[in-house]
C-alpha cells in the first residue's frame, strides 16, 4: 500500500513536471522540480548520495523580484522555502521561466549562452550551479522510470 | 648548413612510411575520452598525505609526484616513442584546480551529445560525481581568487563574460620550456645540481623548499619512465610477434637510460623530450604547452646519429612523425555550454623551425626540412607547426618550401618575421642573443626559448565593450540599464572626434585596468596553489635564483592580453569619425539611435549600406583608417606596459582571438561601421571581411602597426583561392610574404581554400573528414568548429593570389 501511495504520487508530481515545462511562469517549474527533487532524495537511496555530505546554500530570484525562493542542503537532506536568505554560494536571478528551464534543464543546457546573453546572472560559486544542474539532469534521465 | 639532395624529400611518401600512414589512421579514428587518472590521483593525494605547512612549491611537487607514481604506463599504438598524456588513446584531462568542474551537469550525457562528444564511463562520471568534484567545490583557482576579494567587481565582469576572460581561472601553462639541459645532463643530472643548490643553504626566499620541490617533481618524471620500461618488458614477454617483440624492448631500453640519463642518440633525445614534456603535463594544464624549436634542440643528435651512421633520412622522419602524433595524443575538456560558443580548439602545443641562431645566422638545417616533409605528410591539427622567416638570413629555397607546404596542406605552417618579432623582443628588455632564439607560444605568442615566463594568455579583452560603453555613457545594451564603466559625456554633445576618443580611451582604460587587477589576484593565488618547480627545472633562472616560475624565477616575466574585435572597433571608429565629424552626413544622436535599433526599417539600412561601404575601412590605405588603427595598438602598448605584474614583468599586449571574435559577436549589439547585432567580429588582427579589396594594401596596412608595439604578436588570417600550378602559386607567395615581411609584418597564417569548398564542407561534413583550417592563431578540424566560426572562415575575404584582389563572395556583384 505505501508503494502505490508513493507511486500515485510519483506519478502526480511528474505530470505537474511535464506540464511546468510549457509554462512560462518561473515559479511552477522551479517548485514543481525542488519538490521533485526532494521526494527523490528521501525515495531513492542512490540519489541520496548525491547529498550524503554536502552543504550548499542556492537562492533563486526572478528579474521582477516576484519569485524567490531558496533550496538549502544540510545534513544529508534538503530543505526548500520561498524566502531570501543569507550566505547562499550561489544566487540566480532569472528573466524568465523559460530562460531558467534552458538554463539548468533542457536538454541541451545553454549555461553559457544564458549567461552571454544576460538571460541569467548568477552571483557566487557556479560549481554549486554546476552540482545542481548534474542533479536535476539526474531527476530528468529519472523521471520515465518513476512514472511508470 | 644543407646537406640533403631534395629538401622536399618527396621520395617519402606515407605509402613508404606504413607506421605512419597506420598511425595517422589511428588518429583521426580516435575519438576523444576523458581522462580522470590526473583528477584521481591528484585529489587522493591532498584529501589523503597533503601536509599543508609544506612550502607551496613542495606540496605541488609531492602532489604531482604522487600522480606520476600512479600514472599507467600505456602503449595504445605502433607509435616508437614511449609515454602518454593520458590514459587514454586520445584523452582530455581534467584539471579540478582550474574548469574541470564545468563538465559536472553532463557527467552523464558527455559522451552522447551531439557536438564533438568526449566518451565518459558510468563508473568514471560516479567517481567524479561524488569522490573528486565535491573535494574541489571551494577549492579552484576561481574560488579560490573569490575567497581572497569576494565577488568584486573585477570578477563580476569576467563572470559575465561579455567584457574580458581572465584566463588565469583556466590556466597558466603557455610557455616555451628548454630542453637542453636535460638532454645534456640527464633528471638526475638536473636533480644533482639542485641538491648541490639546496645544500648551499636557504637566503631566507624559500630557496631550499624550490630546490628540494624541483628534486621531488623530477624523480616523479624518473619513476613515470620506469614504469614505462616494465610495461614495455611485460608486453614484449607475452608479444607473439618477434618485430613487435622487439620495438617493445627497445623502447623499454631507451626509457631505462632517458630522460634519467643524458640522452646518447637522436632517438633518446626525442623519447626522452616527450616523457619531460608528459611529465609537465602532470602539473600544468595541457593548454599551449609550446615543445619549441625542435629543428634546433635535436640537430646535434640527428647529425651524430647519420654521420655514426645510426641513422638515415626516413628513419629520422619516422621518428619525427611518431613525435608529432604523441604530441597530438591529447585534446580539452570542453563542456557543450562552451562548445557552443567557442568549440573546435585543439591543445595548441606550438613547435618552431628555422630562422636565424643566436649569432644572427641562417638556423635553417637538414633537420628543419624533415619536420616540414613530416607537418605536410600528417596534416594534422597539433602541434601547431610554425615558420620563422629572416628574408635577409634565410634562403628564397626555405622561403619557397615553406610556401609549397602552406599550399599542400592548405593551411600550415604559419609564417613568422624574425626581424619584427626579434625587435619587438628586445624592445621588451631581451638581450639580442635571447630574443634571436624566440620560440612561438600556442597560437602566435612569441617568448625566448626556456627564458622567458610569459604567461602569454592571462587577458583577453573585448574592445568591443569599451566601445559600446563610450556610445552609451558607461552602459551596454547587453548588461542592460547597469552603469558598468565610468559615466561619460553623452556622444551627441560632443564637438569634436578627439572629445570622442578621450572618452573611448577613458572606457577602455577603465576595463584595462579591471582585467590587471583581477589578474593580479588570480597570480597571487597561483603562487600558493599552482607552483610550477617541474616547469621551472627546464628554464633558465629558476636553477640559479632559487626561485620558481611562479614566483618570478624565469629570467624574463611578463602577462600577455590578447583583444577581440580590433578591426570592428577601428572601423567604427572610422565611420564616426568620418560621418559624423568629417562629412556631417549623419549626427551622432542619429547613429546612435539607428545602432541602438540595430540599424531597423529602411531608413536604418540606408544608413547601415552608406556606413559599411562608404566610410574609411582598415586595412586600406585611407589616412583615418590608418591613423585609428595605429593610436589603438599604441595606446594599448602604452597602457599595458605602465603596468608590473605580480611576477616583476610588464604586461604585452596582443591580437589574436581564438574563437572568442565568433562567440563574443555572436552576442554583440550593432556597431557604428554598419555591422548587425550578432555579426561575428573579424579574427585576430585580420580587416574585417569584405573590408580590404587590394592585397597589398591590405598587407602593408596591417604591417605597419608591427614591431615594438605588439611584443605578444598578433594572428594575420589570409585566404587564397588554390591555383593548379603549385609552383607557381608558391612563387607568388613566397614574394607576397617577404614583400609584407620587409614592411613590418609580424605573423600570417593561411587557408588555401574557396569559399565554395568551405559551404560545401559545411553542408557535407562527411566529404571532408580532414579537412584543416587556420581558425586565429591556431588549426582546428572544420567539422569540429560551430557553426558560427565556420561562417566565419566561408565568409573571410578570399585573394587570387595572381591579381592581388578579393575575389567577390558568392552572389555578390563585385567585390566589397
Amino acid at each position: 500500500m505505501p508503494n502505490l501511495i508513493t507511486q500515485q504520487a510519483q506519478k502526480k508530481l511528474w505530470e505537474q513536471w511535464q506540464k511546468s515545462f510549457s509554462s512560462e511562469v518561473a515559479e511552477e517549474f522551479l517548485q514543481t522540480l525542488l519538490t521533485l527533487m526532494q521526494f527523490a532524495f528521501v525515495v531513492n537511496p542512490e540519489y541520496r548520495q548525491n547529498i550524503k555530505y554536502f552543504e550548499g546554500r542556492y537562492q533563486f530570484c526572478s528579474k521582477d523580484g516576484q519569485v524567490a525562493i531558496a533550496a538549502i542542503f544540510h545534513d544529508g537532506r534538503m530543505e526548500v522555502m520561498e524566502k531570501k536568505i543569507n550566505q547562499a554560494n550561489i544566487a540566480i536571478t532569472f528573466r524568465d521561466g523559460k530562460t531558467l528551464l534552458n538554463f539548468i534543464l533542457a536538454p541541451r543546457q545553454d549555461i553559457l549562452g544564458s549567461m552571454l546573453r544576460h538571460d541569467v546572472v548568477t552571483e557566487g560559486n557556479l560549481n554549486y550551479l554546476y552540482k545542481f544542474g548534474f542533479m536535476a539532469k539526474q531527476l530528468q534521465l529519472m523521471m520515465p522510470q518513476l512514472s511508470q | 648548413m644543407i646537406t640533403l639532395d631534395d629538401i622536399s624529400l618527396k621520395d617519402f611518401t606515407l605509402d613508404n612510411l606504413p607506421r605512419l600512414k597506420e598511425l595517422r589512421r589511428l588518429s583521426f579514428a580516435s575519438k576523444p575520452e576523458i581522462c580522470i587518472e590526473r583528477a584521481r590521483y591528484i585529489t587522493r593525494y591532498l584529501r589523503d598525505q597533503d601536509a599543508p605547512g609544506d612550502a607551496p612549491e613542495v606540496r605541488q611537487a609531492k602532489k604531482v609526484n604522487y600522480f606520476l607514481q600512479h600514472k599507467r604506463p600505456v602503449f595504445h599504438d605502433r607509435n616508437l616513442l614511449a609515454g602518454s598524456t593520458t590514459s587514454k588513446a586520445l584523452g582530455a584531462p581534467l584539471f579540478p584546480e582550474f574548469f574541470a568542474l564545468t563538465l559536472w551537469p553532463e557527467l552523464d550525457t558527455v559522451s552522447t551529445r551531439a557536438k564533438n562528444p568526449q566518451k565518459l564511463t558510468a563508473d568514471e562520471a560516479r567517481e567524479l560525481n561524488l569522490e573528486i568534484f565535491p573535494f574541489w567545490m571551494d577549492n579552484n583557482v576561481l574560488e579560490l581568487t573569490r575567497k581572497r576579494i569576494g565577488n568584486a567587481e573585477s570578477l563580476r565582469l569576467f563572470e559575465s563574460l561579455v567584457f574580458f576572460i581572465a584566463a588565469k581561472a583556466g590556466c597558466i601553462s603557455h610557455a616555451v620550456p628548454t630542453y637542453a639541459p636535460m638532454l645534456e645532463h640527464g633528471l638526475s643530472g638536473l636533480i644533482g645540481r639542485a641538491a648541490e643548490l639546496a645544500q648551499a643553504g636557504d637566503e631566507g626566499g624559500g630557496q631550499a623548499d624550490f630546490y628540494r620541490a624541483v628534486q621531488i617533481s623530477l624523480q616523479g618524471i624518473m619513476q613515470y619512465a620506469e614504469h614505462l620500461a616494465e610495461e614495455a618488458e611485460r608486453r614484449a614477454s607475452v608479444a607473439d610477434d618477434p618485430e613487435i617483440r622487439q620495438e617493445l624492448l627497445d623502447m623499454a631500453k631507451v626509457c631505462r637510460r632517458v630522460p634519467a640519463g643524458p640522452a646518447a642518440t637522436f632517438r633518446e633525445a626525442v623519447n626522452a623530450i616527450w616523457i619531460c614534456q608528459v611529465g609537465i603535463h602532470a602539473e600544468n594544464i595541457n593548454m599551449a604547452m609550446s615543445p619549441g624549436r625542435l629543428d634546433q634542440l635535436l640537430y646535434p643528435y640527428y647529425k651524430r646519429d647519420v654521420e655514426e651512421g645510426r641513422l638515415d633520412i626516413g628513419g629520422a622522419i619516422e621518428l619525427i612523425g611518431c613525435l608529432w602524433l604523441k604530441i597530438a595524443d591529447n585534446v580539452t575538456m570542453v563542456p557543450e555550454a562552451s562548445e557552443e560558443m567557442f568549440g573546435g580548439a585543439g591543445t595548441v602545443p606550438a613547435i618552431t623551425l628555422g630562422g636565424v641562431n643566436a649569432d644572427g645566422g641562417d638556423a635553417v638545417n637538414d633537420l628543419t626540412y624533415i619536420m616540414l616533409r613530416v607537418t605536410e605528410l600528417l596534416a594534422i591539427r597539433d602541434p601547431n607547426v610554425n615558420a620563422r622567416y629572416d628574408y635577409e638570413k634565410n634562403s628564397e629555397e626555405y622561403c619557397r618550401r615553406v610556401s609549397e607546404v602552406i599550399i599542400n596542406t592548405k593551411a600550415v605552417p604559419a609564417f613568422f618575421n624574425d626581424r619584427a618579432n626579434i625587435t619587438a623582443l628586445q624592445g621588451q628588455g631581451e638581450s639580442i642573443e635571447h630574443a634571436r632564439d624566440y620560440a612561438v607560444i600556442g597560437c602566435v605568442e612569441l617568448a625566448s626559448s626556456g627564458r622567458d615566463y610569459p604567461a602569454s594568455s592571462s587577458i583577453m579583452l573585448n574592445l568591443a565593450a569599451p566601445l559600446e560603453m563610450a556610445l552609451f555613457q558607461g552602459k551596454r545594451p547587453i548588461t542592460g540599464e547597469e552603469q558598468i564603466g565610468p559615466k561619460t559625456p553623452d556622444p551627441a554633445t560632443l564637438a569634436s572626434f578627439e572629445q570622442f576618443w578621450e572618452v573611448f580611451k577613458t572606457q577602455l582604460d577603465w576595463l584595462v585596468e579591471k582585467a590587471i587587477e583581477l589578474n593580479e589576484h588570480m597570480g597571487r593565488v597561483h603562487q600558493q596553489m599552482m607552483p610550477s618547480p617541474l616547469l621551472s627545472a627546464f628554464f633558465e633562472g629558476p636553477m640559479d635564483k632559487g626561485r620558481d616560475l611562479i614566483q618570478g624565477g624565469s629570467l624574463y616575466n611578463s602577462s600577455g592580453a590578447t583583444h577581440i574585435a580590433f578591426a570592428d572597433v577601428v572601423d567604427s571608429l572610422n565611420a564616426i569619425e568620418q560621418t559624423v565629424f568629417v562629412d556631417k552626413k549623419y549626427s551622432f544622436a542619429e547613429l546612435l539611435q539607428m545602432v541602438k535599433n540595430d540599424f531597423a526599417g529602411p531608413a536604418g539600412e540606408k544608413m547601415r549600406l552608406y556606413l559599411q561601404n562608404r566610410t574609411p575601412k582598415y586595412g586600406t590605405e585611407n589616412p583615418i583608417a590608418r591613423k585609428n588603427a595605429r593610436n589603438i595598438v599604441r595606446h594599448l602598448f602604452d597602457l599595458y606596459q605602465s603596468h608590473t605584474n605580480y611576477r616583476g614583468g610588464p604586461y604585452r599586449p596582443a591580437y589574436w582571438t581564438m574563437t572568442n571574435h565568433a562567440g563574443l559577436g555572436g552576442i554583440t549589439g550593432a556597431l557604428p561601421h554598419g555591422r548587425k547585432s550578432g555579426e561575428l567580429f573579424a579574427s585576430g588582427i585580420t580587416p574585417v571581411s569584405g573590408a580590404a579589396p587590394e592585397l597589398t594594401a591590405c598587407l602593408n596596412a596591417v604591417a605597419e602597426l608591427g614591431g615594438e608595439c605588439v611584443p605578444g604578436c598578433w594572428a594575420l588570417n589570409i585566404k587564397y583561392s588554390p591555383e593548379g600550378d603549385t609552383g607557381q602559386m608558391s612563387e607568388r607567395f613566397a614574394q607576397t610574404i617577404e614583400a609584407y615581411f620587409r614592411a613590418g609584418g609580424q605573423q600570417v597564417q593561411f587557408n588555401i581554400m574557396t569559399y565554395e569548398m568551405l559551404q560545401d564542407a559545411k553542408k557535407h561534413p562527411e566529404k571532408y573528414p580532414e579537412l584543416m583550417v587556420r581558425v586565429s592563431g591556431y588549426s582546428a578540424y572544420f567539422k569540429d568548429l560551430n557553426e558560427r566560426m565556420k561562417d566565419e572562415l566561408i565568409t573571410r575575404t578570399m585573394y587570387d593570389l595572381a591579381n592581388g584582389r578579393a575575389v567577390p563572395y558568392p552572389g555578390e556583384k563585385g567585390g566589397k
